[in-house]
């Protein structure tokens, strides 16, 4: 039996920050056991944000060397998708070295431990057929690929986890899913010039956004080659035997795929720790508080394993932070409506706080602006002016959702955070110079759109 | 009835500290005495029944340089 202060169960995002956060408020005394299996960092630095960005980043460098936008430059565009992919591998490798396995060893109080952990009891779990007893425990096993059960779909799929192996540029890929990850992958393939079909059953796409700004996203991504089947269910997937594979649905057969990617959502790994015997309820996820302690009242649980309806990875290191200031005497909530939310495809899509469809649900009145691109001067000069910027706000004038389609809004959303946070209203936005020509003054023109008519505006005017 | 509330107490570092974390124990509401140790790193809070164990982990002592978490609670 080996005893410890606090024991983490994952060292992915939630894990890692749990840890370190814990070893930072005790001067490293508290002695933590960190069990985890796979590589450390779990999903995001491994399969997960960086890949896919590293991926996004030199799609979008290829389509522009391929298809410049601007008058009088051209370029020659070629591409070694191999070397590219072995690139990209090489680069996870350093970043997980980086940020994970040199970090980990400034703490001495930590032990590494690798292998599966399943409770014995309210207070223990087995690793390895050891015993590990703990004051506090913290569970951040995070989540992964939900595979949807379809006649034919064995073997012959890739998903998030493992699409980074590929050697080849996939000629024709299908993707089952419409959510962020299928949404990204689709951008970076068909970006590259691979031929991209997204399937889906539900007619929606990023379904935790409102309809205006996933109709215009559609258009964009249709205008980049992505192919659309939406509301479409899938009967069955076809091995031809030659490397090829057919996709049936209700609407006919799609025959000669080289690659099929399964994104259609991801799922808890709760399945094998036992939960039962230490008396911790779930349902689509560990069920938690406000201050994320489990059923169990020794036992905390951060990320993607919670049930909660967000899975991101800046979420699951703010709760293993919160998880532990908690054990630690505090009394921390996270409001999901200030989590800040992005896809990266190209114009990126960001949001933070409420949609439409969540303050409809609530029965909270609102209005809403909506500007186009088009507005933005920054947006024009990058010839990437088809996105808009929306804002919805209270009767009082309080900003209650930001939601913008623009390049680069992952990166300027961050302003909308702290107006949600702060309760800002759209005159303090106003109020509020911004550099021009930004295309971060895409979300001032909307907010000056509850004051005027911006067509009648011009540059920087307050 | 009278508790016992064990914590596990970071951060000190001399008898000073000992002293420091003692003298804060005591002070909260219903704390009958607090036997503190430098070298296990640890409180023994004795406390009146009446005391939900999770607050003393959020006196003012333990929002600074030491930190505080429970162990365990035995009635005595």
């Amino acid at each position: 039996m080996n005893e410890y202060d606090l024991a983490i169960i994952g060292w992915g995002a939630a894990g890692f920050a749990a840890a370190i956060k814990a070893s930072e408020l005790t001067n490293n005394e508290m002695k933590i056991a960190l069990i985890g299996h796979g590589n450390l960092g779990g999903t995001c630095v491994n399969v997960g944000c960086v890949p896919s960005k590293y991926l996004i980043e030199a799609s979008k460098v290829y389509k522009n060397l391929k298809n410049p936008l601007y008058a009088g430059i051209s370029g020659d565009g070629s591409l070694n998708f191999q070397e590219f992919m072995e690139s990209l591998r090489n680069f996870v490798s350093d970043e997980r070295t980086i940020k994970y396995e040199n970090v980990i060893k400034n703490f001495k109080n930590v032990d590494l431990i690798n292998g599966s952990a399943y409770f014995k009891n309210n207070n223990t779990v087995y690793v390895n057929d050891t015993e590990i007893r703990a004051t506090n425990f913290i569970i951040a096993t995070g989540s992964r690929p939900l595979i949807p059960d379809i006649m034919g779909l064995n073997n012959n799929y890739y998903t998030s986890d493992n699409i980074w192996t590929i050697k080849d540029l996939p000629e024709k890929i299908a993707i089952l899913g419409s959510g962020e990850v299928a949404i990204e992958l689709a951008y970076a393939f068909s970006s590259f010039g691979s031929e991209v079909h997204i399937f889906n059953r539900s007619n929606r796409i990023l379904k935790n956004f409102d309809d205006d700004i996933t109709s215009e996203l559609i258009k964009s991504l249709k205008e980049n080659h992505i192919n659309f089947h939406l509301g479409s269910k899938i009967f069955k997937i076809n091995d031809s035997g030659s490397g090829e594979t057919s996709i049936q649905t209700e609407d006919g057969i799609y025959k000669g795929f080289s690659h099929i990617l399964v994104a259609t959502g991801r799922i808890p790994n709760i399945d094998s720790l036992n939960l039962d015997k230490a008396g911790i309820m779930y349902k689509n996820g560990i069920i938690v508080d406000n201050h994320l302690k489990t059923t169990n009242d020794i036992v905390y649980a951060a990320g993607d394993c919670v049930d909660q309806p967000i899975k991101l990875e800046t979420l699951a290191g703010k709760q293993g932070v919160t998880a532990v200031n908690n054990i630690l005497g505090g009394n921390e909530s996270i409001n999901l409506h200030e989590v800040p939310w992005a896809v990266f495809c190209e114009p990126n899509v960001a949001s933070i706080g409420y949609t439409e469809k969540e303050l409809r649900d609530k029965n909270i009145k609102y209005r809403t602006r909506i500007i186009g691109l088009k507005n933005v001067v920054k947006a024009n000069i990058l010839k990437n002016n088809s996105g808009l910027a929306k804002i919805i706000a209270d009767d009082e004038n309080k900003i209650l959702g930001i939601h913008v389609l623009a390049p680069n809004a992952a990166e300027f959303i961050i302003e909308g955070v702290y107006i949600i946070k702060n309760k800002l209203t759209y005159n303090d936005l106003i109020n509020s110079m911004h550099i021009f020509p930004t295309v971060s003054e895409s979300i001032k023109i909307c907010g000056q759109s509850f004051i005027r008519d911006v067509s009648k505006m011009s540059c920087c005017m307050d | 009835m009278v508790k016992t509330i064990e914590l596990r107490v970071y951060g000190m570092t001399c008898d000073d500290c000992v002293l420091h974390v003692k003298t804060g124990l005591l002070g909260a509401s219903g704390v009958k005495d607090a036997e503190v140790s430098l070298k296990d790193g640890t409180a023994l809070v004795h406390a009146d029944d009446t005391v939900k164990p999770e607050t003393l982990l959020s006196l003012d002592v333990f929002r600074g340089k030491y930190k505080a978490q429970l162990r365990s609670v035995k009635n005595e």
